[in-house]
């Protein structure tokens, strides 16, 4: 194994990859899963975020709203990152090769970097601003870009299925 | 227009995907209320404040479903007419969007807070509905 397409190649010839993608029953009943997975990481954490934005929720302290509803949603990516590996194992090289499946996974990081630069900088001063109506500009940029950041990830991992 | 959608290489993924979109506010804003309802998230806010704060978002997102979902069906009309999981969808859909706005609704907005035995039951049908709405949809391209 020397390059990256050679590991994607073996990954979905391993039993597992080989046994999801022909299964008749396997790969619906994981995607099935990884969609209500998506339903309730993206649909909890949009609460939180639209709260971040001074959307939803504004009589709310921000930290409320965060800590009743992230374990949903850290809760909800745990199942749908497991079902997303798996599907991927089963088509390993066919998503290497789709753009869609690329820009997939950079706004995933993306998502990522904003939530950890959000954690690293403004949740330490969230004392000061926790029980704003409006949040700090900062904070509400950081609501409305994960917000787009994964509307982006869904987005793309659905197109996922169309050859351009 | 069907014919346009179904021939376009960009519309059906894009439409589809804001289906997707709408899907998962609606399920979150639902997700969400039932936590609140069952005393499993959100338990520092009245349930009647959570539910009035989800409402337009429940509403909204449900309409741009029901919008992208019509013109997906255009499209594919023939193919949906006698595919199980798409009818299957329908009356799930129509048991969810019925029951949230009877029962749920009643439950949510009772004056006397309704009995836990109660609240789990109602939270379970409700979560069912729209679980089998969103897996049968994803099904419907498999069948």
């Amino acid at each position: 194994m020397t390059s990256l397409p050679e590991f994607c190649q073996w990954l979905q010839n391993t039993p597992w990859g080989t046994g999801i993608r022909e299964s008749t029953w396997v790969f619906p009943i994981i995607e099935g899963t990884h969609t209500l997975a998506i339903a309730l990481s993206v649909g909890t954490l949009l609460i939180v975020d639209l709260r971040l934005a001074g959307i939803l929720m504004r009589r709310e302290p921000v930290s409320q709203v965060s800590s009743q509803l992230m374990p949903w949603s850290v809760s909800g990516f745990a199942i749908m990152f497991v079902t997303g590996a798996l599907l991927f194992m089963s088509q390993a090289a066919k998503a290497y090769g789709s753009v869609f499946f690329r820009i997939k996974v950079l706004l995933l990081v993306l998502a990522g970097i904003n939530a950890l630069v959000f954690e690293l900088t403004l949740r330490r001063s969230i004392k000061t601003w926790d029980a704003a109506e409006r949040p700090p500009i900062r904070a509400r940029l950081a609501g409305a870009l994960g917000i787009v950041l994964w509307a982006g990830v869904i987005a793309a991992g659905r197109t996922m299925a169309y050859n351009f | 227009m069907g014919v346009a959608i179904r021939n376009s290489h960009v519309m059906f993924p894009i439409i589809e995907s804001l289906h997707l979109l709408a899907l998962t506010v609606l399920l979150g804003s639902v997700i969400v209320l039932n936590l609140r309802l069952v005393g499993w998230g959100l338990r520092g806010q009245p349930l009647a404040s959570v539910a009035r704060s989800l409402a337009p978002l429940a509403l909204w997102s449900l309409l741009a479903m029901l919008l992208t979902g019509g013109l997906l069906f255009t499209s594919e009309a023939l193919k949906c007419y006698d595919n199980p999981p798409f009818l299957f969808k329908m009356a799930a859909l129509f048991g969810a969007i019925l029951f949230h706005w009877t029962a749920f609704r009643a439950t949510v907005n009772s004056t006397r807070p309704a009995g836990t035995g109660r609240r789990l039951a109602v939270s379970a049908v409700s979560m069912t509905l729209w679980f089998s709405v969103a897996v049968a949809g994803r099904a419907i391209g498999f069948y």
